[in-house]
């Protein structure tokens, strides 16, 4: 037994499944900057293979299932502790249990990445109510401008619903944690690395538009039934800082 | 700015605020809708924001005694233009911060009038805007076929208000509406549904079932009115053409809890027959916030009815979801719901001879109807147990509230509850484990609760 240490990309993290079976029998996989040494086992940091990569990926779409390597993939996008040990105990059991191992939900190692999954398709779901864009640019140059900052790497998960939906529009939407973005135009999307810096400013409409959608949002309520808490549990504080309707303008 | 204060005032003790059941993709212009539709915001009342829902206008001939809009009432009085109202959409929704529209009005100068200019409104938005994202329409009484049909063109989803659960109450609390005005639009809007073959029906009540065969039409014949739905089928402009989407989402309805005597029995036998005459999706429920005062209304000041509203909420469900009808929620002694205890584990405790149930055998309609079991928990034990045996451990993993629903199961032969099986000992232990917990829940009422989906 030993512990694998990964450089943090899916396709290493499958590099380390290979050499479970094919080199020495994994304990854990992790982040070399998060791996405590552990008295048990020995560590040793594996190269990312894509050959090897590939060869875990084909194995696990053929002998468990498309949806269990789509379920891998989702549960590595997420900020779980030892979610790596958990895919890896995963794909695992499902080598063993066959197609089957998505519907048995008993299962510790199968519970454990579902409910990893979960967390990130809540979030998911999450960014696809709580982007909020801005009109930025010149007129007849107009591009829509949203910043988030998930939890999770969700942002790849989001880009076919906003590109879908704005076809139309070319907008951007950043991961300010991750300093990433999702560029699209034209319906097509990509995922580039992005900065701030090169962000024009509002439209000369954009705060009057804001304006009028927060006084909708003060008014939209019915104050006899008023429940900040219930409200709470809908929009988390940590969501709320980028909600126009809940910021100040 | 003020109108959309004033118009957005006037539109909010309408309930509905769904967006869900229409899926659009690839429309080419902007937008598209989503088929479990998406919440945007929820507000301080906690009640979800998925369409910006606005009055056209509040400037209303009629004087409903329920109604903040009636004409007695000292209020401020705007209307939108059709242009400005449909640019406003649009800015929103291209912000993200909208699914779409949900455009109801007060009726100004006429019911015809009134829709005309609704129409107008969602036209531009379609056909000058392209837009692809959701519409929620209201079809005001008494409004033109005709009309009533163009706004099936435009809209996701189209929906007649019933407000007063029955015909009595009706007649005391809004006389100038008529039910036969209320239910002929509701008849059309079926009627088309079934001619384009896209009636659906309320969640699982009709699973299997073809709706849209002829035998489902209704026909006029208990009330007389204007145009028939034969005359109708006549006019060359309005046959059904396959290809054109007419109301894609269904048709709802609403009604207002509290306002009226009606027990929740009444209610909820008024919302089954709507379910299996209409077929339509959902009957939305608005606990009544007093805003006007009147003789016949709780006066100002009385907390609306939350609670009973989420009880009546949970057995709406329960009659779509969960195959109950109206009448076994209710023992012969009371008409009205259990406020302390979910219909469904009162329904369960007076039917304790149907329990324990084995979650290993039983099929899943048994399953359904186990308190603390909800569809999605009794699909995941479904699924396992056919590759393996499903292990009391196992059943919180898979979504089961145990502190209900182990009162009522056994789990390979077992069974986890207290030695008595008695009803009043089952009732109080699950009213004692559930008081605290279930005040915050209820501080909010139902309005909170996302979309289609309800907590059971």
């Amino acid at each position: 037994m030993i512990d694998y240490l990964y450089d943090g990309s899916f396709e290493g993290l499958l590099t380390c499944v290979y050499n479970h079976y094919y080199v020495d029998k994994a304990a854990g996989i992790f982040l070399p900057e998060e791996y405590q040494q552990s008295l048990m086992h020995g560590c040793m940091t594996v190269e990312t293979d894509l050959r090897k990569a590939e060869k875990v990926a084909d194995a696990i779409e053929k002998k468990i299932s498309k949806s269990a390597l789509r379920s891998a993939y989702t549960a590595w996008l997420s900020t779980a502790d030892f979610k790596e040990t958990a895919i890896l105990n995963y794909i695992v059991l499902g080598f063993r249990k066959g197609p089957a191992v998505n519907s048995l939900r008993g299962e510790a190692a199968v519970f454990a990445v579902q409910s990893i999954i979960k967390k990130v398709s809540v979030e998911k779901e999450r960014m696809l109510e709580f982007v909020r864009f801005a009109a930025v640019g010149t007129e007849g140059r107009e591009v829509l401008y949203a910043e988030i900052e998930p939890d999770n790497d969700i942002l790849e998960l989001i880009g076919d619903h906003f590109a879908g939906r704005f076809s139309t529009e070319s907008f951007i939407i950043r991961d300010s944690g991750r300093d990433k973005a999702i560029i699209s135009a034209e319906g097509r999307w990509y995922i580039t690395e992005f900065t701030p810096e090169a962000i024009p400013e509002f439209t000369k409409d954009e705060q009057d538009f804001r304006r009028l959608w927060k006084t909708y949002y003060d008014h939209i309520a019915i104050k006899e039934r008023k429940n900040t808490s219930l409200r709470q549990k809908f929009i988390p504080s940590r969501y709320a800082k980028h909600l126009t309707e809940l910021t100040s303008i | 700015m003020r109108k959309l204060q004033v118009l957005a005032d006037s539109a909010k003790y309408d309930v509905s605020c769904s967006s869900s059941g229409s899926d659009r993709k690839g429309s080419g212009g902007l937008g598209n809708t989503h088929a479990s539709g998406i919440c945007h915001s929820w507000g301080a009342d906690g009640r979800c924001i998925s369409l910006l829902k606005v009055l056209f206008s509040n400037k209303c001939m009629y004087n409903c005694e329920y109604c903040i809009n009636r004409r007695n009432n000292d209020f401020p009085r705007e209307s939108f233009e059709p242009e400005e109202l449909a640019e406003l959409t649009i800015e929103f929704y291209r912000r993200n911060y909208i699914e779409g529209l949900f455009l109801s009005s007060a009726v100004e100068k006429s019911p015809d009038y009134t829709v005309e200019r609704m129409l107008r409104c969602l036209e531009i938005l379609r056909y000058q805007y392209n837009f692809g994202g959701y519409i929620h329409a209201k079809i005001i009484p008494g409004a033109a076929p005709e009309l009533v049909h163009r706004i099936g063109l435009v809209a996701d989803r189209v929906s007649v208000n019933i407000e007063m659960p029955s015909a009595k109450s009706l007649e005391v609390f809004a006389p100038q509406k008529k039910p036969k005005e209320i239910f002929t639009p509701m008849r059309q809007i079926t009627n088309s549904l079934i001619e384009r073959k896209a009636l659906k029906g309320p969640g699982n009540m009709f699973r299997g079932v073809d709706l849209n065969t002829p035998s489902n039409m209704i026909s006029t014949g208990n009330a007389p009115e204007r145009l028939g739905s034969d005359d109708f089928g006549m006019m060359p402009a309005l046959r059904a053409d396959k290809k054109e989407l007419f109301a894609p989402a269904g048709q709802t309805t609403q009604m207002i809890i509290g306002a009226g005597e009606e027990t929740d029995k009444s209610i909820l036998t008024t919302s089954e027959n709507l379910y299996r005459t209409f077929k339509m999706k959902r009957v939305y429920y608005s606990a009544y916030v007093p805003v006007v005062d009147s003789p016949l209304l709780p006066s100002r000041g009385t907390l609306p009815p939350l609670r009973r509203e989420h009880r009546i909420y949970q057995a709406d469900w329960l009659l779509r979801f969960y195959g109950f009808n109206a009448g076994e929620l209710f023992s012969d002694k009371d008409a009205n719901l259990d406020p302390d205890l979910d219909p469904k584990v009162m329904w369960a405790i007076r039917n304790l001879e149907e329990f324990p149930v084995e979650v290993n055998t039983a099929p899943l309609d048994v399953l359904m109807r186990i308190p603390g079991i909800g569809s999605v928990s009794a699909r995941r034990i479904v699924r396992q147990r056919r590759f393996s045996a499903v292990r009391y451990e196992d059943l919180k993993k898979m979504g089961v509230v145990l502190k209900r629903a182990r009162y009522f199961l056994l789990c390979c032969g077992r069974y986890y509850g207290e030695k008595n099986f008695c009803p009043e000992k089952i009732r109080n232990s699950i009213l004692q484990q559930e008081q605290g917990v279930q005040m915050s829940f209820f501080d909010g009422g139902t309005g909170g609760i996302k979309n289609d989906r309800l907590p059971l």
